[in-house]
């Protein structure tokens, strides 16, 4: 089992790793965690022992689940839907433009209730916040809800 | 929470209900294992009989949507054996009259019929609660996605409030938050009722406030909810912006879902992979991830705490912070010229009186819980200790409604739905995670062991479950663990979209779907 072979753990007494506090990014508790990461990628998650939350505990997700943070499916580059129907990769430039047409475009045509904003509870707190500074500073409603409903 | 995690370790008594906490929220469990151990009595009321459940000293086994019956049954036997906490009630709340003249039409005999749990453990639960020192609520979704998640809710205030167990240590009414942020979702302000800090959107002086702020005249009324969004596609909501939400998978009735996004004329997904919400977006945004990303996170516990970046993020992903600023910036919004996620934080704590007595500079160690009114406040781990901030509370007399379906001869199973320890929501990241694929590759339908013969289904084998809303295939895992005519699956992974079955009502105030219950047959595949 390659969870086993890795031998997460090996790398600590290596040289050149880094270890960055942060906080679990998956359930409500808000463990706090250190990241040991080498070469620019994470290694491995160890608990913090003086987190306020978890006091050296964790769970199986928080302490193995980061490979995701890595793997090949992340999406590195901006994508839009040309007139064949798909999503092809673009510049910021070409996307934050395209992006900022459509919502402008559908504020002509329908008015400035017609557009909506979902924010995320997996997200900062300041991309939240940002979020519903787009809807009610970009367009004067409040068209903004969270995820904490479903 | 009103109370603080460090609390977990100090009550007497232990109220869990609706909350599968050993796998959903492992190292709190780990916290309250710490006093049981030491001898503090928990009681667990769950349809299923979970882990928690087998650890408990009294397990309440009630059918799934009944809880507003058992809370009804609990109050009944407290005021019939006078174990109220005259004096709290007297000094703290309003109602108690009329409370207990609505609670007294309510016997345990009758809770008993309607949740199937014993008349003799429905007194016993109440008067263990109601006479301990120190007596905590625990409790998630499983009180929450109801249609009647509101009087859920409000019940478990009213026994807290009778008992006086709020606002003191190893007390409170404690909901722990599904997500690492939903808390601070909500801070922030992401609602279609509250501006930053929950004020609302209909105060006069709040939307001048923030139309002063933001330079841009404020609607004076409440926005929609999501649930009203997703309705309302192609005939009065056009365009949206989704960030990191999979809402296809998570939400009910994931055709209904689907369809309705796919009926606008424009959507922008932000998102680290392409989900299957992304799949259908115009644009897509790619964004860094835990671990790549400056910011705060707000916990369960109302505290407040730095996530930092340990590595870049891949190619040209970027910070959701940046993302949305720049996006405003191509637009013309005005406002959102930002260097960094401290100067974001910092622009919260300005206009959110939760939040005043902080800056990005104070939180670096974790160690405020809000509200912190003003600068020098240490933080409020306790809620209500010195009163309620809007004065007196309010006992409301609740009555008790069947949920949004009932078994009948065409649907004669009761679902219920809810996470398992190793997933997480839909697997975007997990899903993606080398040693969950080892320990939890694939979801499976829990049945009890008595059912699976009945039914003429086979452990291992597979099934189909048919709601109003749609069918599915799943393997089949007998289980003591359901109760006889109920069954369980999450609803975790895209290939047995379980969502596809639920979506039977929702909460009339919330909007909150009701995930916990809906009827189903299961036929052998």
């Amino acid at each position: 089992m390659a969870l086993l072979q890795e031998l997460r753990g090996l790398p600590l007494i290596n040289s050149g790793v880094k270890k960055t506090r942060t906080v679990c990014g998956y359930c409500g508790v808000g463990c706090s965690v250190d990241i040991l990461s080498k070469d620019d990628r994470i290694i491995g998650v160890q608990p913090a022992m003086d987190g306020p939350a978890n006091l050296g505990a964790l769970c199986v997700k928080g302490q193995f689940a980061y490979d995701y943070v890595h793997h090949p499916d992340r999406l590195t580059k901006p994508l839009v839907r040309r007139e064949d129907g798909k999503l092809h990769e673009t510049t910021w430039e070409e996307a934050l433009q395209v992006a900022a047409d459509g919502f402008r475009n559908v504020e002509q045509k329908y008015g400035r209730h017609a557009i909506y904003g979902v924010s995320s509870g997996r997200t900062p707190t300041e991309a939240d916040y940002l979020m519903q500074k787009f809807i009610r500073a970009g367009f004067g409603t409040h068209n903004i809800d969270n995820c904490s409903r479903a | 929470m009103s109370n603080p995690l460090s609390d977990l370790e100090k009550a007497d008594v232990y109220f869990c209900i609706g909350t599968n906490m050993t796998e959903c929220h492992p190292v709190a469990a780990t916290r309250m294992k710490k006093a049981l151990a030491r001898g503090s009595k928990l009681i667990v009321a769950d349809p299923r009989y979970i882990k928690l459940a087998e650890m408990a000293d009294l397990y309440l086994p009630l059918r799934v949507g009944t809880d507003v019956a058992l809370l009804l049954g609990m109050a009944h036997v407290i005021i019939r054996e006078d174990l109220l906490d005259h004096k709290f009630i007297a000094e703290r709340t309003t109602g108690i009259e009329e409370y207990i003249a609505h609670v007294k039409q309510f016997a345990p005999e009758w809770a008993s019929e309607i949740t199937g749990v014993p008349l003799k453990d429905i007194e016993k639960a109440a008067m263990m609660y109601a006479s301990a020192d120190k007596a905590s609520i625990y409790y998630t979704l499983g009180i929450t996605e109801h249609i009647c998640g509101v009087d859920n809710v409000q019940s478990l205030s009213n026994l807290a409030l009778i008992t006086g167990h709020l606002g003191r240590e190893g007390c409170g009414i404690n909901p722990l938050r599904g997500q690492n942020n939903i808390q601070g979702a909500g801070d922030a302000g992401t609602a279609p009722s509250d501006y930053p800090g929950y004020q609302s959107v209909l105060k006069p002086e709040n939307r001048e406030k923030f139309s002063k702020a933001y330079g841009r005249e404020m609607d004076a009324e409440k926005g929609i909810t999501k649930v009203t969004a997703l309705e309302l596609c192609g005939e009065g909501i056009h365009a949206m912006l989704i960030d990191g939400e999979n809402t296809v998978v998570s939400d009910p009735d994931r055709a209904h879902c689907e369809h309705a996004l796919k009926k606008l004329d424009f959507l922008v997904v932000i998102d680290i992979f392409l989900t299957e919400t992304a799949g259908l977006a115009d644009v897509v945004l790619p964004a860094s991830a835990w671990g790549e990303t400056d910011g705060t996170y707000t916990n369960t516990e109302r505290r407040i705490q730095r996530v930092r970046a340990a590595v870049t993020p891949p190619g040209e992903a970027k910070p959701d912070w940046w993302i949305l600023s720049a996006l405003a910036n191509t637009m013309g919004i005005q406002g959102f010229e930002y260097d960094s996620p401290a100067d974001v934080f910092n622009e919260i704590c300005s206009l959110a009186p939760i939040y005043a007595g902080v800056d990005w500079d104070l939180i670096d160690g974790g160690q405020y819980q809000w509200p912190i009114p003003y600068k020098g406040h240490p933080g409020t781990p306790r809620l209500h200790e010195d009163g309620f901030s809007n004065g007196r509370a309010i006992l409301r007399s609740i009555g008790y409604r069947d949920p949004a379906e009932v078994v009948d001869d065409e649907f004669p199973v009761w679902l219920t739905t809810g996470r398992r320890l190793q997933n997480y929501h839909t697997r975007t990241q997990t899903g993606r995670a080398e040693g969950i694929e080892y320990l939890a590759p694939e979801e499976y339908l829990e049945v009890h062991p008595d059912n699976v013969q009945k039914w003429g289904l086979t452990d291992g084998g597979w099934a189909k479950i048919t709601s109003r809303r749609g069918e599915i295939k799943i393997k089949v895992k007998a289980t003591p663990r359901s109760p006889r005519g109920t069954v369980f699956a999450s609803f975790s992974f895209a290939d047995t979209p379980v969502n596809i079955l639920t979506g039977s009502g929702y909460d009339p105030t919330t909007h909150t779907a009701e995930m916990k219950v809906c009827t189903v047959r299961v036929e052998p595949l």
